[in-house]
């Protein structure tokens, strides 16, 4: 997140924060006098981050990759509903755009997933490393349409419509706008782990070795970055129609491709 | 001896006392009865459960009476459709009469042997249309008397609903153990009638007219299983459903069950025939809930299941799949823009009911299996969720969802119910996500061509679905800062023993879920399929993925005790919500703007109109209608 932050910098001919300034974002908010809007509040983000964990873990020790995705969007919806709970005009716009970019990329992962599962025929992260071939070279459709996923999870332009690392004019903070000191470190560091979560996704597309995958994980990271600073934010429509156009094609052509040359 | 004296009485008991309901005014002597109804037909369900499956074919004389009854509700058909002016009721009654009265005639009074096969699937159903239903009836005591309060009546019109009611759950389960095809046929056509006479119960122009649709779409099912009793007679001269089942696969019996399957899909709803659930949200709550979780469409799932294992690997058995997976998706998509409480409730019901059909049209052991998973899930779910908004409704006079904005504050008790009961439907690790994801590996797991037919409806509808469940739910949690503590409203005793018994239950086959698929779901599949689905105490396992249930559990419990625990610690002053600086003191909600006078903002649910019903309703029509012309099609060719 440090990295993201100083590269997008860069690209706008400024210094940026350092390296560590995420570190030292959340050791500040926990410190901060806490401000809530309502008891519920503080659970539901903790929410967020517990299950954000949770999913971390679910890859770590190599199970299923459907129930991973499910409890991604719990993660999800726990800040969406923090974001409902306060009854607060902003929050409760960037909630609503926040729920329509899980409806985003929610399809988009699954059927990612389903295509793992095409190729390994299993459902379990395990099924992966004992693939032959790296993912990539099987699914390179998927690849890219999991940068997509990226993007959309990362809350960068054009995706960027619930909340954005700088206040939009219309929405302020939008889905995090109510959050404050210990809530909203919480909240950075659930994200946190979900960015690293997909990310370490991506780098399972070359599991045999994984050096090189985190590589190509860092180069969509390095993608999402450089469309941040080029597109502007889009409507929720066109972030719909996008992710699933270019989604559903890319994973569907990909499949299709696999079925025609390899039979699987 | 025993099983059969559990099964007569599961049926006749509720016909009984539903008779004596009618005769009874005294309210208190209602309650007596219905309540010694919802018992004995619980228990009855539980110790049928012990006692295991068999065959009973009863005395000659109730095959007569079946006749005689069977004439005589056509004749009040015939007797509805003249007095509602209504060509179709009578075009659809007069129809299956003439039919059934010649084949009757035709095949001088056939006889199928065994006449009630109880098995596993039997005892699954049962299970789930006595619990639910027996709830549901507790909680009809207390929403009928708030109802006729609303309304105003002066003479109680609640011997008639409870008659209906009873006769219902009674009709239900003759349905679920008649192996007889005229025996199902005609359970069949008497839940037709107590699903017509329930929902025009409040006798307004509303109700007769989504009354009169409702019978007129499910007499399409009616004539359509005379068609099938018909087509199974002609192909083995018999009409003992379990002979047909294992008769092979000729083009004329797939034809028999082609005709079985439209009949399902006009008794639970699916495209085209949606129309018919939507109308009846007129009806009093229990009415709906009744309808739509435990009873009536679930009959028509049953006859899928019913059929399944005999249509396997045909194309027979995609058509159906397709149907499921078009009406899953759609009506997911209709459901987002809905804003009338019950209607959302009802599109969601269709398209679990879909889902289902789905995963019982793919016919394989673990498709199979999460079909059972989900109803039994979503019966629980569903009849929650409804009873839950009929005492929302009564509360708020509104089934408009926008007045359910902080719920959580005016009415905690059943704002934590229905949120409970929502977020069992969509999040893990709720039984209905454990089908969610059960049907998935299904789907990805289908040969390559219907994956590429299905997973498009799948994720649609999947993405959906969470869609609008977590913006109803938002809405419902949306606290105005100066709330504080949370106090739990009064609720009446039957409103609390069923609302609480049935989320008890929610939560008690969630968490044991492992438990109850390996006792209750395998047992059932290993019917007609071999067993996917290991379930050792603490995940479901199939083939291909696994599902640590009791682990979710644990870590759900940990996540929001630790989560209270920071609450707690860390505690905050709760201060009012950012809105650009021009907050008005000792005002949350409100801001200054125009010469500095005080506004108070509103959040209301976001409308998607765009993709409402206006706009796409027709494809769901045509669609239906072409998937249905699809199903006979590939029978024929």
């Amino acid at each position: 997140m440090g990295i993201d932050r100083k590269i997008t910098a860069r690209m706008q001919s400024r210094i940026g924060p350092p390296l560590l300034q995420p570190f030292y974002d959340i050791i500040k908010l926990w410190g901060k006098k806490p401000f809530i809007t309502s008891q519920l509040q503080p659970v539901l983000a903790f929410g967020y981050l517990g299950f954000s964990l949770m999913a971390a873990a679910i890859l770590v020790f190599r199970l299923d990759l459907l129930l991973l995705l499910f409890t991604v969007a719990t993660a999800d919806i726990c800040l969406i509903a923090a974001s409902f709970n306060s009854k607060s005009p902003y929050s409760h716009i960037g909630g609503m755009r926040e729920l329509l970019s899980v409806l985003s990329y929610e399809p988009v992962m699954i059927m990612s997933i389903i295509s793992i599962y095409f190729v390994t025929r299993s459902f379990l992260v395990g099924g992966i490393s004992s693939l032959a071939y790296p993912l990539l070279l099987l699914l390179p459709g998927v690849f890219v349409a999991m940068e997509f996923v990226l993007i959309v999870e990362m809350k960068k332009s054009p995706f960027d419509i619930s909340a954005s690392m700088h206040a939009h004019q219309e929405i302020v903070r939008g889905v995090f706008t109510e959050f404050s000191g210990y809530t909203m470190a919480m909240v950075e560091l659930g994200h946190w782990v979900k960015m690293m979560l997909i990310l370490s996704i991506m780098a399972y597309f070359w599991a045999p070795n994984l050096l090189i995958g985190v590589g190509l994980a860092l180069l969509l990271f390095f993608v999402s970055l450089v469309v941040d600073n080029v597109y502007p934010r889009l409507t929720w429509q066109r972030m719909l129609k996008t992710t699933w156009t270019f989604g559903f094609t890319l994973i569907l052509a990909n499949l299709a491709a696999l079925f025609l040359l390899g039979g699987v | 001896m025993y099983g059969e004296l559990i099964a007569a009485t599961s049926v006749l008991l509720p016909s009984i006392m539903g008779l004596a309901c009618l005769g009874l005014t005294g309210r208190a002597v209602r309650r007596a009865v219905i309540t010694i109804t919802a018992v004995s037909l619980i228990a009855s369900s539980i110790l049928l459960f012990y006692n295991g499956g068999f065959v009973y074919s009863p005395n000659y004389i109730f095959e007569i009476s079946i006749l005689v009854f069977d004439i005589g509700l056509a004749a009040y058909f015939l007797y509805v459709g003249l007095r509602i002016k209504n060509v179709l009721v009578i075009g659809l009654t007069l129809a299956q009469l003439l039919l059934v009265m010649y084949f009757e005639y035709a095949t001088a009074g056939v006889r199928a042997e065994p006449v009630l096969v109880i098995d596993n699937l039997s005892i699954f159903m049962n299970l789930i249309v006595n619990i639910v239903g027996s709830m549901i009836c507790v909680y009809a005591l207390s929403y009928m008397d708030e109802h006729e309060e609303i309304l105003q009546l002066t003479k109680s019109r609640q011997p008639r609903f409870f008659f209906f009611l009873l006769l219902f759950l009674g009709a239900m389960n003759g349905l679920i153990y008649s192996n007889n095809i005229l025996w199902l046929a005609f359970f069949w056509e008497v839940t037709t009638l107590c699903c017509y006479e329930l929902i025009r119960h409040d006798s307004t122009k509303d109700a007769e007219k989504n009354a009169a649709v409702a019978l007129w779409m499910n007499l399409i099912g009616g004539v359509a299983l005379a068609f099938s009793l018909f087509v199974g007679y002609y192909a083995i001269g018999s009409i003992a459903l379990n002979e047909l089942l294992i008769a092979g696969a000729a083009p004329v019996i797939l034809l028999s069950f082609a005709f079985m399957a439209l009949a399902a899909f006009t008794k639970s709803a699916q495209f085209p025939f949606h129309g018919w659930l939507l109308g009846a949200m007129v009806a009093p709550t229990p009415v709906s809930a009744l309808l739509h979780s435990s009873t009536m469409v679930n009959a028509g799932v049953y006859l899928v299941l019913r059929i399944a294992p005999a249509i396997k690997d045909t194309h027979l058995t995609w058509a159906v799949a397709l149907v499921g997976a078009f009406t899953f998706m759609l009506t997911a998509v209709l459901a987002i823009s809905q804003r009338v409480s019950k209607r959302i409730l009802a599109y969601s019901t269709i398209g679990n009911l879909g889902l289902i059909i789905l995963c019982a049209g793919l016919n394989t052991p673990l498709a199979y299996s999460a079909a059972l998973i989900l109803l039994l899930f979503h019966a629980v779910s569903k009849g929650l969720l409804f009873m839950g908004a009929g005492v929302v409704e009564n509360r708020l006079h509104s089934q408009n969802i926008e007045s359910w904005e902080g719920l959580l504050g005016r009415f905690p008790l059943t704002a934590i119910i229905m949120i409970v009961g929502m977020i069992s439907m969509f999040l893990p690790p709720f039984g209905m996500l454990l089908g969610k994801w059960a049907a998935l590996e299904v789907i990805a797991s289908s040969p390559p061509s219907i994956v590429f037919l299905m997973i498009i409806f799948m994720v649609i509808g999947s993405a959906a679905t969470t869609l609008f469940w977590a913006k109803w739910l938002g809405h419902l949690i949306s606290l105005p800062v100066r709330e504080a503590k949370l106090k739990a409203e009064k609720l009446h005793a039957p409103y609390l023993l069923s609302l609480l018994s049935l989320l008890s239950l929610d939560l008690f086959i969630s968490v044991g879920a492992a438990f109850f698929i390996s006792n209750l779901v395998n047992p059932t599949v290993g019917g007609g399929y071999s067993v996917q689905i290991g379930a050792p105490l603490f995940s479901i396992n199939t083939t291909i993925g696994s599902f640590p249930v009791l682990l979710f559990w644990l870590a759900v419990g940990i996540i929001f005790i630790a989560g209270f625990a920071i609450a707690k610690s860390k505690g905050g002053v709760v201060k009012p919500p950012y809105l650009g600086g021009e907050n008005v003191e000792g005002n949350p909600l409100a801001f200054r703007t125009v010469a500095d006078s005080e506004t108070e903002f509103k959040v209301s649910i976001m409308s998607f109109d765009s993709i409402g019903e206006g706009r796409l309703n027709k494809y769901a029509l045509v669609g239906g209608t072409l998937l249905l012309t699809l199903l006979f099609l590939v029978v024929i060719f």
